[in-house]
Formats: C-alpha cells, structure tokens, sequence
C-alpha cells in the first residue's frame, strides 16, 4: 500500500516523545534501528527524540526547571553501539488515547466488521468496548453506517480467497455491455464504491471494474497466475492518453462537488471578486460531461472546447425530449 | 542569546511538569519554571502573549487526549490567579486492561488503514503511534479486500474540533437544488458517513431545530463562534444514523432506465433496490440529490414518481440546456 507520509506537526511529534519514552523503558535496550522501525519512522527521528528528552534546556541555560536532570540514558552505549538505555526517567506510563483517536479506531473497525471477510470476527466487539476505555473522554461522536449485505461482494471475496475465476457481465461508462472472464487480484472500497482489480483474459491485461457496474457474475473455475502489478486506489483515476481537455466554468461553492472528477495535473484559476472558478481538466469520453455538469445542474458550464459545449447541449435535449414520448 | 524552543519541546516539558505534581502548579509556577515559557517569561515585557499561548497549548493537549485539569484553590474560588494545574496520572495512563493480543493489534492496524488522508487519518496515525510503547510489532498487513473511507471534506476537522470543545459553528451551507450558499450557525453533535457521504448532525442554533448537513456542501471556512447550546447524547451518532436510515427508507421514487444501459445497471446495484415489473423502486436520504443522480444518466432514465422529482431532473436537464445554447 503507498503511503504519503504528510510533514508530521508539533502535535505529532509530541505524540511520538510521549510513546517512545515508555517504549524505551519497556524495551530495556533497543538499537536506534529497531525503535525507528517499530514506530516506522526515520532513525533520525529517533536522535531527534533523544536529544531532545536527554540533552535540551539543561539547568543553567536559562535558569529554568527542566525535565533534562530527570532523564538519563546509558550513554556509552548509545554513543558507541547506538543502543539506547535509559536509566532514568520521570515518567514510564503509556499515554490514553484522544477522543477522535479512539473513535478513528472505532469507525475504522466499523468499515472492516461490515465486509464480508471480517464478519466471522466475533473479537472486533470486544475490541472496540477496550477502545472505549482507552480514550480519555467518552470517544467522539462519530460512525459509519454499515453497508447492506452484498451477493456479489460475498461472491467475489470468496473468488479471491480461493483464486477462481469469475465471469463478469459489464457495463462501462461508455455504456458498451460485455462479457468477460477476469482473475480478481484485489477488491479496494473507496467511499461506498467498491472496484475489482483483475486480470482481464478479454484485454489480456490488468483492468478496474467498479462493482456497481456489474450486471452478473458466476464462478467459473480456478483462476491462472499472473504477475502482480500492485496499484494505489487512487491511481484509478489517472487519465488515459486518449483523453480530452474540458475546460469548466463553475462557483467556488460549486468544486468540492466535482472533486471525483479532479486530477492532480488540473488546471485552477479563481477570480475572487466573481466567486468564479475556472477549471481544466481531462475526460475520457462525451458520455462523461453530462455526468460532470449534473454535480451541481445549471452552475456548471462547459466553456471549451465548442465541440464539448454542443455535446452537452445535445445530451441534455435529447434528455428533455425522451421524457415527452 | 538562548535558543528556540520547538513546539514539542515545550509541550513535552509541560505534560512533564505536570504529571510530575501533586498538589498542582500556578499559572505563574508554570511560565516562569517550564522550558519554553520560562526564558521569555524572564525577559517579555508583554506577559499577554505568553499568557495566550500557555491558553492555546492547554487547548492542544487536551485535543491530544492528555487530561489537563484546573481546580480552584481554596478560598479563591473562579481566581484563575490562584488556579493550579495538573495531569492526575490515573488519568493520563493507558488502563492496564487495556492491552491488546497480536490478532487484535492487527486489525487494529487494519481499521487505521480505513482512513485515506484527512482528518481520521491523521487521528488513527496518532492512536497507532500510542499503542506502538506497548511493544507489540505491527506488520503493514496488505489484504487482498481494503475498504477505504476519504475524510477530505475540508469541513471533517474544524467540525470534529468544535465537537470535542463543546463550540458553536457558523459556515456558508450549498442546499440541495439551490445555486447560492447561505450562512448556518449550528451546535454540532456528530459526523456520521452514510451512503458514501459524510453527514453533520447537528441543532441550528437560527432555526432552533435539529438539522442535517452534507459536509462536501459546506462551503469555505466552519469558524467556531461560541458555546455550543447542545453537547451530543452518548448514543449521538447512533441516532443520526438511525434517522438516516428512516428517512432513506421512506424517500422513494420510481424510475424506468432503458433497459441494459448502464444506468439499469447502476440503479439495480444500488442498495435496496426493488424491481417492479420494467420499474425500479429506489432510495434516497434527499430527493434533491437523487435529482442531481438521476439527471447524470441522461436520457438512458424516465422518472415515473414522484412528479415533483420529475419535474426536478427536466429542471435539471433545462438549466443546463440553457448554460449550454
């Protein structure tokens, strides 16, 4: 799974300072290495951290209390053998969690008792009711609906557990229904949409096929091998070259409601005396600029290319005139 | 010249110093003993600033899960002269029950892994690193079906803040079905996800009455604007996500997709779907919104009932028409 790991800020960082000390205690002796690997940080972080708990804001430097005579670590072995004891310490308990830590945990394992593979999990329970009581105030107020039970995500765990191949009846965006069997590699849950990531025998290549566009699907025997190629969910969403450049013209208000739609390489220019954004972004195909514009119907508007804009117009009419017959 | 203090450093010294006392420390014990106050608190003319920051790290470290409190001395009730601070350490310390197998660790690490950047993100990141001093080793699982939940919304933290201090909100709300955004002024009680959608709950402190907000139609800054009139009842989320699921079940509208298309197979797939002869029966928690959906397929959907939300998609396709002609 990639990770961006985000600047870590003043909050985390103390946060990291007030698990480490307890860590280390409880350790006895760890090499820099092994504490940076545990907490998976850089082993810089660590120094940082033992510089900081050991050697800052000693006495006389400004007059001051100072934690830094109450810690003292076995500093031969650290400055030879980079192997941290510490020998004294004020403090050795390990530190409650927050409210909204405690209920991230617990709606995160919310999400995962709702799946299909997580079901048979009769600890998850208890294992919240333990969360609860590791919080320092009663867990903030925040939950996840869990999902009605889904045949064809039961079907397609199960696909994947035991790698067997399924026969997919398919809708793409294009609106172009096939049939094809494919070797699932993964299932990835993004918001409520959930993707199949499979080998595809019809292209003879890796494919995403989102589940809510699947017509039917039926086991059709063992899966074959094929070499992994892993992706990121979000990568789903990278234009292909074929692409288009739409230019949209929209409110401010209005681009949160078009972030599905939003690439990284997007062009945005706000003019802030109008509230006006304007937007440039790549489209796979006419079928997706009806979808785009019915994010937020009539703030919307295509504003280039001129073919774009009649075939906005186009959909529409031919919406409106449908509804007549 | 003395040094700079990091942020975290002074923090650090702040949970120490008050871990470390009994009886706690005065305000004045406290900027002029503890490193990172009390440098500037020898030399600052301005003892204001140092005063709010001290204000503002209390803040943090409550927002952290360390359980700061203030008591009055005796005699000198409400004086915050005389007021003393501490951080009793039962309270501080993880409770020893609270220790996790390796089978439960993992999927805690799983449930941290739910959140895709954003606000829960961070908050499972912090929680991960708290659980870490208990020594356990934590493999970064890789599972074959990964649900993942964005917190994106820029609204998620600024909400979840104001709802752990207890403070009133104001921001600039996009209604359904409406082009301009107007201010609410709300009491927030819980963030609840439903239906792929981040849902506030929430009592409009202007309407004097419960209310429910879309999160990605929160537009700009949520600025706290005082005490909230309501604090959330402990079965709070519980409750928004009952009322969820009462209104998505008694809002429904009949459509008839061309058959085959796409949107025939989106709208099958979708949860709790009824299929009444060549009609669907669907759900929705806003008829607006379902609206917005519905005019997307074009002119592969009829709405059938009820009129008013055929009415609402002709609007729909006609407003774009006319952005478009």
């Amino acid at each position: 799974m990639a990770k961006r790991a985000p600047a870590p800020k003043a909050g985390d960082k103390l946060t990291f300072l007030l698990a480490l000390v307890p860590y280390l205690i409880d350790q006895v002796r760890v090499s820099v290495d092994e504490a940076a690997a545990h907490f998976g940080v850089p082993p810089q972080r660590v120094r940082d951290a033992v510089a900081l708990i050991t050697t800052s804001g000693l006495p006389g430097d400004d007059g001051a209390y100072s934690h830094a005579d109450l810690f003292d670590i076995d500093w031969t072995a650290y400055e030879e053998r980079d192997v941290i004891t510490i020998i004294r310490a004020p403090v050795d308990e390990i530190p409650r969690l927050s409210s909204r830590e405690a209920a991230a945990l617990l709606a995160g394992l919310q999400v995962l008792a709702a799946s299909p593979s997580f079901a048979a999990r009769t600890d998850a329970v208890e294992l919240m009711e333990l969360l609860g009581r590791g919080a320092s105030e009663s867990v903030s107020p925040v939950a996840v609906a869990p999902s009605a039970p889904d045949d064809l995500r039961a079907l397609l765990t199960r696909a994947l557990d035991e790698r067997l191949r399924v026969r997919l009846d398919y809708v793409s965006t294009r609106g172009e229904r096939h049939s094809r069997e494919v070797d699932p590699i993964r299932l990835d849950g993004l918001d409520d949409v959930w993707y199949l990531r499979a080998w595809c025998l019809l292209r003879d290549s890796e494919r995403t096929f989102r589940l809510d566009r699947i017509a039917g699907a039926e086991l059709v025997g063992p899966a074959a091998e094929h070499e992994a190629v892993s992706v990121d969910p979000e990568q789903l969403f990278r234009p292909a070259p074929d692409d288009q450049r739409v230019t949209l013209r929209l409110p401010v208000s209005a681009l949160p409601l078009v972030a599905d739609y939003r690439g990284p390489d997007d062009e945005l220019s706000v003019d802030a005396d109008s509230g006006t954004a304007t937007l440039t972004l790549m489209v796979g195909h006419d079928g997706v600029l009806g979808r785009l514009v019915s994010c937020a119907p009539g703030a919307i508007e295509i504003a280039a290319p001129p073919e774009a804009r009649a075939a906005v117009a186009a959909w529409a009419r031919t919406a409106l005139a449908k509804e007549s017959v | 010249m003395a040094r700079t203090i990091p942020v975290e450093e002074r923090l650090f010294s702040l949970v120490l110093a008050l871990l470390a006392t009994e009886h706690g420390l005065t305000k004045h014990e406290i900027l002029s003993t503890v490193t990172g106050y009390a440098a500037r608190y020898a030399t600052d003319r301005d003892r204001g600033s140092l005063e709010r920051q001290f204000e503002r790290d209390k803040e943090e470290l409550r927002d952290l899960g360390v359980p700061l409190e203030t008591f009055d001395a005796q005699g000198a009730v409400n004086d915050t002269k005389f007021q003393r601070y501490r951080i009793p350490a039962d309270r501080y310390q993880l409770p020893d029950e609270v220790r996790f197998t390796p089978d439960q660790y993992a999927l805690l690490g799983l449930a941290a892994q739910v959140w895709r950047e954003g606000s829960l993100s961070q908050d499972s990141r912090r929680a991960l690193t708290k659980l870490r001093s208990l020594g356990l080793a934590l493999d970064d699982a890789i599972i074959g079906m990964a649900p993942t939940i964005r917190t994106r919304d820029a609204a998620h933290e600024p909400l979840t803040l104001a709802i752990d201090r207890g403070q009133q909100v104001t921001f600039r709300y996009l209604k359904p079905g409406r082009t301009a955004p107007e201010l609410r002024r709300v009491s927030p009680l819980a963030l609840v996800h439903h239906e792929g959608r981040w849902h506030l709950q929430a009592h409009d402190d202007a309407a004097d009455a419960p209310r429910t907000f879309l999160l990605r139609r929160i537009v700009g800054q949520v600025s706290a604007a005082g005490a909230a009139t309501r604090r959330p009842a402990a079965d709070e989320p519980a409750r928004a996500l009952a009322e969820l699921r009462e209104i998505w079940q008694r809002t429904v509208a009949v459509v008839r997709p061309r058959p085959g298309s796409e949107a025939d197979v989106v709208l099958r797939n979708r949860a709790e779907t009824r299929v009444i002869g060549d009609s669907l029966e669907i759900r929705t928690t806003d008829l607006d919104i379902l609206a917005d959906e519905l005019t997307a397929f074009g002119a592969d959907v009829v709405v059938v009932e009820p009129a008013s939300l055929r009415d609402a998609v002709d609007a729909r396709w006609q407003a774009i028409l006319e952005r478009h002609g």
